[in-house]
């Protein structure tokens, strides 16, 4: 078995600062889950293939459970639980709940940080663009009708 | 899953990162995007005592393309890549490579060094441990048997990364640097063709830039890609061409590079002169292996590589008129 020595690190979440000390071989989903308790990023495949535990960093939508937590020192990280204000849901939450977008709500998070970085990129994207940004993210339930309408109701200026 | 233990190392400019990876050779593994490597670590295939992280190297981050020569550095994201209009301009099939590799989240990450050098996978070693706790130790484990053509005294795995094709269409060299020396190899001369060992890289070289010759005259590229799903998942069977015509449309240059037939990509020689395109998809057909070892049959997937031949080839023309 390899050595490895725990080390203190800072992570900038939702822009509040954390400092913890913790084995390089953490990966930031479970640096956010375990440490953190931000459990709204959820765990499915763990190999990058779901989009499940998708959160942004320095805004880009990427996989947490592929980002060593030590290597996401420096920069912003924004989880599901950092675009609501408190009670208020941010409006992609709102169109995922007023267009029936969830049912089990575990794709939930991963589905909503992927579409409010693709509408903060592109706030008029076709649906086509819609398709391609979320096809790294599964969902076993809702068969994707739903989910690509709520985030076409913002694409057309609202809902 | 959970990774298995390892020193972090993270160095701040590329001298440090060639110490790092003199000094440690074999014992270290090179992380850049980290989506490849994380998920072999997570399956234990490969278990290195220390992990240099040589993703935040922002002086190995970028796309220069110049009048002679195009330089990526190897650290530039695939998403970089494929959103780049001068680079889908020049370099179409390069740009189209990138545009498919995945998932958008995923070329959010990942690099094109870290595509370049991406293992050769099979589906009777891309396993997790239970799983191949019950398989006989292959040739890739450092056994002696191929599970996927029994009897076999070598190793099938597959070279399944989008961007090589692609680039030795274009005949893009590389640089890779060790500490006090560097040498620049053209892409075709980075794979070995033994799935055992697919890399003829030092263990204390890093690959660092891509340098991409700008063709001459009138062409265009194209790649095109066998998948199960249009997301998330390597090439079953891939092929990109490039093609380049004189003024009066003659087809003077047609080269096309296979790939996911093999533990490298293959460059369909004789086809350089004219695009006989039944010729050329029977010589990438007769060049390609189909085993049994990936998502799709190997027999299909075998007769995909001409067809995805023919198709790419096609599209290059279709763009020059």
């Amino acid at each position: 078995m390899n050595e490895m020595k725990k080390t203190a690190i800072t992570l900038n979440v939702n822009n509040e600062t954390y400092d913890i000390v913790t084995y390089p071989n953490r990966t930031l989903l479970e640096v956010l889950r375990d440490d953190l308790h931000l459990t709204g990023t959820k765990e499915s495949c763990g190999e990058g293939v779901c989009g499940s535990c998708t959160v942004l960093v320095d805004g880009t939508p990427v996989r947490s459970c592929l980002t060593l937590a030590v290597a996401a020192q420096g920069k912003e990280i924004t989880t599901i639980e950092g675009i609501s204000l408190g009670e208020k849901l941010h409006p992609v939450q709102e169109a995922f709940v007023n267009h029936h977008a969830i049912q089990c709500g575990f794709c939930s998070p991963g589905m909503i940080l992927t579409s409010y970085a693709l509408l903060k990129e592109n706030p008029r994207p076709t649906e086509i663009e819609i398709r391609r940004a979320l096809s790294g993210n599964v969902c076993r339930c809702t068969g994707y009708a739903k989910i690509v309408e709520a985030v076409k109701s913002l694409a057309e200026g609202g809902n | 899953m959970r990774l298995p233990p390892f020193q972090y190392l993270e160095p701040t400019n590329v001298e440090e990162a060639l110490s790092m990876i003199v000094a440690h050779k074999e014992t270290a593994k090179i992380m850049a995007g980290g989506t490849d490597l994380l998920n072999r670590m997570k399956l234990r295939l490969i278990e290195p005592a220390f992990v240099v992280n040589i993703g935040r190297l922002r002086n190995m981050d970028g796309i220069d393309i110049g009048d002679a020569e195009t330089i990526i550095g190897a650290n530039t994201r695939l998403k970089d890549i494929a959103g780049t209009p001068l680079v889908n301009k020049r370099f179409r099939a390069i740009a189209e490579a990138a545009f498919q590799v995945a998932s958008p989240t995923i070329t959010n990450m990942a690099t094109v060094g870290g595509n370049l050098l991406q293992n050769t996978r099979c589906m009777y070693y891309d396993q997790s441990g239970m799983v191949l706790s019950g398989l006989e130790r292959c040739h890739k484990r450092g056994g002696t048997v191929c599970l996927a053509v029994k009897g076999s005294k070598r190793c099938f795995s597959v070279y399944q990364g989008d961007m090589a094709p692609a680039l030795i269409a274009f005949n893009a060299r590389c640089v890779l640097e060790k500490k006090g020396s560097m040498r620049t190899v053209s892409i075709a001369e980075l794979f070995t063709g033994n799935g055992v060992a697919p890399f003829a890289i030092g263990a204390d070289e890093l690959l660092t830039k891509i340098l991409i010759p700008k063709p001459e005259g009138i062409y265009s590229s194209a790649y095109r890609k066998l998948r199960l799903r249009g997301s998330v998942d390597y090439p079953l069977a891939s092929a990109a061409a490039f093609v380049s015509v004189t003024n009066d449309k003659k087809v003077t240059t047609c080269r096309v590079v296979i790939g996911a037939a093999g533990a490298a990509p293959k460059v369909i020689d004789g086809a350089s002169r004219e695009a006989d395109l039944e010729g050329i998809a029977q010589k990438a057909y007769d060049h390609a292996e189909g085993v049994d070892n990936l998502k799709m049959p190997g027999a299909y997937r075998r007769k995909m590589v001409s067809v995805l031949a023919k198709r790419a080839i096609q599209a290059a023309i279709e763009d020059i008129k």
